[in-house]
């Protein structure tokens, strides 16, 4: 795979998780009136996931399962 | 010509009304029927004689089955080859799609985010629906690791959560950003070469020759690309579907 492949895999992984954060946050916000919390909890929560989901696509940890 | 003009949709002709909008047969509709068409005549002749020593659309076939029941089953165990058409139709599609985006004056339907979305969203819920009905609420253990102390356990389902959630989107934008930045990059080089030629004249056009060889080599690398990024979205379906076939494994 060549290294543009590979980067573009491993930054959409980080990228992923945040977007999904700040959506999460963001309607909650909207449906529940708790702005800003939502978005700042779940924005942070989104990056840690983010980053989760690049060490185990890097290999840096392992898959996910459900013995562990 | 501008690098994001090749990525235009053209509506070719009108197919009715649908809550309020009008709804095209599109250049990106046409490849996809295109590509479904190829396919159907490919197989549906590859596998109408079933002779023992197979002609060469025959073997074609048969290579394209095997290869991919190979990688369903190194991922997601025997029991996954009841996926085999689901990851079957992806991969020949996505496969198909990206080759023919290479030919020239074509349209790329996998440069565009919501195809890929809608391929990503699919499996997702496909994951999703297959291993509610196949575990039922077992299979939401899959979000709960073992051995984590209870204090910070929500946090860490939390954390779980979306990481599952953000599965479609990085399934998606790796397929489709490979697509539109390779095609950009060919684009961009193809336009060194006109803005060579047109502002130094005769030098201008001998010294495209330096760009147009980094298109001969940025072709064959696309091309690489195309299979290798259909076989990527292929073996994450595999994976994901690995979850939900094997969440206890």
């Amino acid at each position: 795979m060549s290294g543009f492949a590979r980067g573009f895999q491993l930054s959409s992984e980080l990228v992923g998780g945040v977007v999904v954060g700040a959506g999460i946050g963001w309607g909650l916000d909207h449906w529940l009136g708790t702005s800003p919390w939502g978005l700042i909890v779940f924005v942070l929560l989104g990056f840690a996931a983010g980053v989760l989901n690049l060490m185990r696509a890097a290999g840096v940890v392992r898959q996910r399962n459900l013995n562990d | 010509m501008h690098p994001i003009e090749q990525f235009q949709i053209v509506n070719f002709f009108s197919l009715g009304h649908l809550g309020g909008h009008e709804i095209f047969f599109t250049n990106s509709a046409a490849l996809m029927l295109g590509a479904i068409l190829l396919l159907t005549v490919f197989l549906v002749g590859g596998t109408a004689g079933g002779r023992l020593v197979p002609t060469r659309l025959q073997s074609m076939a048969e290579l394209t089955y095997e290869f991919v029941a190979t990688t369903i089953r190194e991922t997601a165990g025997h029991e996954g080859m009841r996926f085999f058409p689901f990851v079957f139709c992806i991969f020949m599609f996505v496969l198909t799609v990206n080759i023919f985006g290479l030919i020239p004056y074509s349209f790329t339907v996998t440069s565009h985010v919501i195809v890929t979305s809608v391929l990503a969203l699919v499996v997702f819920f496909t994951v999703l629906g297959y291993g509610l009905y196949r575990h039922g609420f077992h299979f939401l253990n899959l979000f709960v690791p073992k051995g984590v102390p209870s204090y910070i356990l929500p946090m860490i389902v939390a954390i779980e959560v979306l990481s599952f959630f953000s599965r479609p989107i990085s399934h998606s934008i790796r397929l489709f950003g490979n697509m539109l930045a390779g095609h950009i990059a060919l684009q961009v080089f193809a336009g060194f070469i006109i803005l060579l030629g047109g502002g130094l004249g005769a030098i201008g056009w001998i010294g495209g020759v330096v760009p147009f060889a980094m298109i001969v080599a940025l072709f064959a690398l696309e091309t690489l690309v195309a299979v290798i990024q259909a076989y990527v979205f292929a073996i994450l379906t595999c994976i994901y579907l690995n979850d939900a076939i094997h969440p206890g494994h």
